[in-house]
């Protein structure tokens, strides 16, 4: 493990000037682009919430738009990076075989990249309490850790789906509508414990607790919207399968990185 | 006295074969995605290069060349064996190492040149000059993906060139852009390569380049070596025996 201090030391310079750049060139790329970061989870909230409030007649928790933004938010980060995992290492090609970096600085730098999207969704969130007059709480104050650890879950996840991406085909199909499966699953624009908690108490602490995802959100509107405190034991559940789960992944990757780039 | 700047001791190079599968297939044929068969490119290859020693390595294709300049510029590691560069600063020259298409030029020398190891301070020091070696003027600062194939090329070539490592691994002897430019950069690659503080390791098919260049040849067959050498003992052997 002191290794992976050393390379992420040695490859960090790197991995931020890449996000840096990735992000300049979006905004570069097409005037209105950075405006799409901002606009992009706007859109989807009013087409969740109007498909949540109109049609199925769920919204009626307080802040309701916000605790569906806040929902995309966390969504989109984790599914924008897990997403991009299955094909990096392909994508890279033309750095992976001709000079050495560890794999995983790759994910890194997609968390940097779509981290800071969140960052700016983030403050528009801000921006809406501001709004709608949501009270202040001390609990306001876990929500840097909370996503710190949706970085953590998010990492975790995107190292075994990166290794398993170079080896097979299609796993982009197979991700691709697991994530679909999880996102209707995480509660993203209804509330699992209002919705399943009296007609499904078991299906809905499998939710609510097998989802680390639906978990993490859960207590990121928790603390910002309603002033309740996050549910430690399961987080801190969480945080140690996930711990285990990246230190997995990177002694995978490690041990496998030669045949990388033979493969692709 | 002279010192080595690369000792090889007893590489070994496997490498898995695993062959991307569709998930469907691996599922109907499990067996095959379980067992995992070993190919070895490299089968204990040990030499010294000395340094300010330019080393040919020759062989047919499949012969473990490559690989073995890989594992040398640590693009992976080999199996068994080690690889000691003494502390030496090194790169493989090759063509467009992690250009991002939607970058500026100058943006990728950044990113090209942090990759090969060198900190933003030193590349800062070096920018004037791979901009200008590299002629692209005003594109310098507009996305890569809008210059032609030669100014890809002019470019790339700029900056390994003029960030220059105390080891240089070279995949065939690069000359690239027009007329003009392969003479400036054949020119520039020579005097890189003659600087007497500079280790060189050549992959090359062409005998007269090595000639030229090389004071030693290492013979690869088959993932062996078949012959170490000067120049003028190996290169004629080899000759003969391809053709």
């Amino acid at each position: 493990m002191k290794r992976v201090f050393t390379d992420v030391k040695k490859f960090w310079n790197y991995t931020s000037y890449n996000v840096k750049a990735e992000l300049k060139s979006e905004v570069a790329g097409s005037f209105l682009s950075w405006l799409w970061w901002i606009l992009d989870p706007l859109l989807y909230m009013l087409v969740y919430a109007f498909v949540a409030k109109i049609i199925f007649g769920a919204g009626s928790k307080p802040y309701f738009l916000v605790f569906v933004f806040i929902g995309l938010n966390c969504w989109q980060f984790f599914n924008r990076v897990v997403r991009n995992s299955v094909k990096l290492v392909s994508n890279k090609k033309g750095i992976v075989t001709k000079v050495y970096i560890p794999k995983y600085m790759f994910i890194l730098e997609k968390i940097g990249i779509s981290g800071f999207k969140m960052l700016v969704s983030f403050i528009i969130t801000a921006l809406f309490m501001v709004y709608y007059q949501v009270p202040l709480s001390l609990n306001m104050l876990w929500v840097p850790p909370l996503l710190l650890m949706l970085a953590i879950v998010t990492f975790a996840f995107s190292t075994i789906i990166m290794h398993f991406g170079v080896f097979v085909e299609d796993l982009l199909n197979i991700v691709t509508v697991g994530l679909q499966l999880v996102f209707y699953m995480s509660g993203i624009f209804y509330d699992i414990a209002d919705r399943l908690a009296s007609k499904h108490p078991n299906l809905c602490n499998l939710l609510m607790y097998g989802n680390p995802v639906a978990l993490i959100m859960t207590d990121i509107r928790n603390t910002l919207l309603y002033n309740q405190a996050p549910h430690f034991l399961a987080l801190g559940i969480w945080l140690a399968i996930c711990l285990l789960i990246s230190v997995i992944g990177v002694k995978i990757i490690y041990k496998y990185e030669n045949s990388y780039v033979k493969i692709i | 006295m002279s010192k080595s700047a690369i000792s090889v001791k007893d590489v070994k190079i496997q490498y898995r074969v695993m062959n991307k599968m569709s998930l469907l297939k691996a599922l109907l044929n499990p067996k095959k995605f379980s067992k995992t068969e070993y190919f070895e490119a490299v089968k204990g290859v040990s030499f010294e290069v000395e340094k300010g020693k330019i080393l040919g390595i020759v062989g047919k294709n499949g012969s473990g060349k490559s690989t073995l300049l890989r594992a040398i510029a640590g693009i992976f590691s080999p199996d068994e064996g080690s690889i000691d560069l003494h502390g030496h600063s090194i790169s493989l020259l090759s063509i467009g190492v992690g250009f991002q298409n939607a970058l500026s030029g100058r943006e990728n020398i950044f990113l090209s040149g942090m990759l090969l190891g060198f900190s933003k301070e030193q590349i800062d020091e070096k920018l004037d000059e791979i901009i200008e070696f590299s002629e692209l003027g005003d594109f310098i600062d507009r996305p890569v993906k809008t210059y032609s194939s030669g100014m890809h090329s002019k470019l790339a070539f700029s900056i390994t060139a003029i960030l220059e490592t105390e080891i240089m691994l070279i995949d065939e002897v690069l000359s690239v852009g027009d007329a003009k430019f392969k003479k400036k950069s054949y020119a520039k690659m020579k005097s890189l390569i003659d600087n007497e503080d500079r280790t060189v390791i050549i992959v090359s098919h062409s005998s007269e380049t090595l000639n030229k260049l090389c004071d030693n040849i290492l013979w690869l067959h088959d993932g062996e070596i078949k012959m170490l050498g000067t120049t003028s003992e190996v290169l004629p052997k080899y000759d003969e025996f391809m053709s």
